[in-house]
């Protein structure tokens, strides 16, 4: 039998509650940005399901889901350079990572 | 359903090890077996070029960075789950709760039956890299564009980052200010810089 998609989209909930968690609870720069990361692979997989739902009734539908998180591989992959190459430097700046600390930036 | 439901519960066990182990390392590494999980997932919903791609670039590539960088920054038995803000750690806790539940619910509300399967593979091709690239090379001509273009300032971006600005200070965190912009035109600067790299290094 095939699984609903209502269980994928649940599991998908259950992964970026996870992460929007771990966003909050987290300290260290690099591990707030693990918990992106998390939910950004919660919201892919809603993708993939919603894609295979939708493909049953138009064969574009479905592939252009799937397309769709081709692309925020892509930028995700893109992101993580840009997140990583500013952690490094804010690192050499203030030898921490606590997101506690960095309050310079603020309004 | 007993694939998705081992799947299910590899995956939330894995995510929970991301949010609350105390090893950075550890955490990493809890979330690449979260990313292989996810791609078997891809492939129960008949995501299979994704699947590979999800475990080349994600589970390899990117997690590879975190890892490098990681052990780079050296962050030295970092803090376990716990702020300076009071009370956080439950508000989290509740927004977790309260957020899975919510869509859960939404989703579970307005269930509708699962497609015919033979319908969904006829369609999908089975998620083959054809399938895709004509949607890609298609439809979404003008994303794949953006996505081009955005790598590229992502690369020449996260190059400009890491490049260190001064010239006096090499390998230990200096101690000015933030970001002190270097005196005089750059190329003076890169000459100097070159220069200790020559002769003071070696002494």
């Amino acid at each position: 039998m095939t699984v609903p998609t209502e269980a994928y989209v649940a599991l998908s909930a259950a992964l970026f509650a996870i992460g929007a968690m771990g966003v909050l609870i987290r300290r260290s720069a690099i591990l707030v940005f693990l918990s992106v990361e998390l939910m950004l692979n919660a919201g892919n997989l809603a993708l993939v399901a919603y894609a295979r739902h939708w493909a049953g009734f138009d064969a574009l539908a479905g592939l252009s889901g799937q397309t769709v998180v081709f692309i925020v591989l892509a930028v995700a992959a893109a992101e993580v350079a840009v997140g990583l190459g500013i952690l490094v430097a804010i690192f050499r700046d203030r030898s921490s990572t606590d997101v506690d600390a960095l309050s310079g930036v603020r309004l | 359903m007993a694939t998705f439901t081992v799947l299910a519960v590899v995956m939330v066990v894995g995510a929970l090890g991301v949010v609350l182990l105390r090893q950075p390392v550890h955490a990493a590494l809890a979330l690449v077996g979260t990313l292989l999980a996810l791609a078997v997932t891809y492939v129960t919903l008949e995501a299979h070029f994704l699947a590979a791609i999800q475990v080349i670039v994600y589970a390899g590539a990117i997690m590879v960075l975190f890892l490098f960088v990681l052990m780079l920054l050296n962050v030295q038995r970092s803090i376990g789950p716990q702020r300076s803000l009071p009370g956080l750690r439950w508000a989290a806790y509740a927004t977790a709760v309260v957020l899975a539940t919510a869509v859960a619910l939404v989703a579970f509300w307005d269930g509708r039956p699962a497609p015919d399967p033979a319908v969904v593979s006829l369609h999908l091709q089975g998620g083959s890299a054809a399938g895709i690239a004509d949607v890609l090379f298609g439809e979404l001509l003008l994303a794949f564009h953006l996505v081009g273009v955005l790598l590229l300032t992502g690369v020449v971006g996260a190059v400009a980052l890491v490049q260190r600005h001064d010239g006096s200070a090499h390998g230990a965190p200096k101690a000015g200010g933030p970001l002190p912009a270097p005196e005089g035109p750059v190329g003076s600067g890169r000459g100097r810089k070159r220069g200790a790299l020559a002769g003071g290094r070696r002494s």
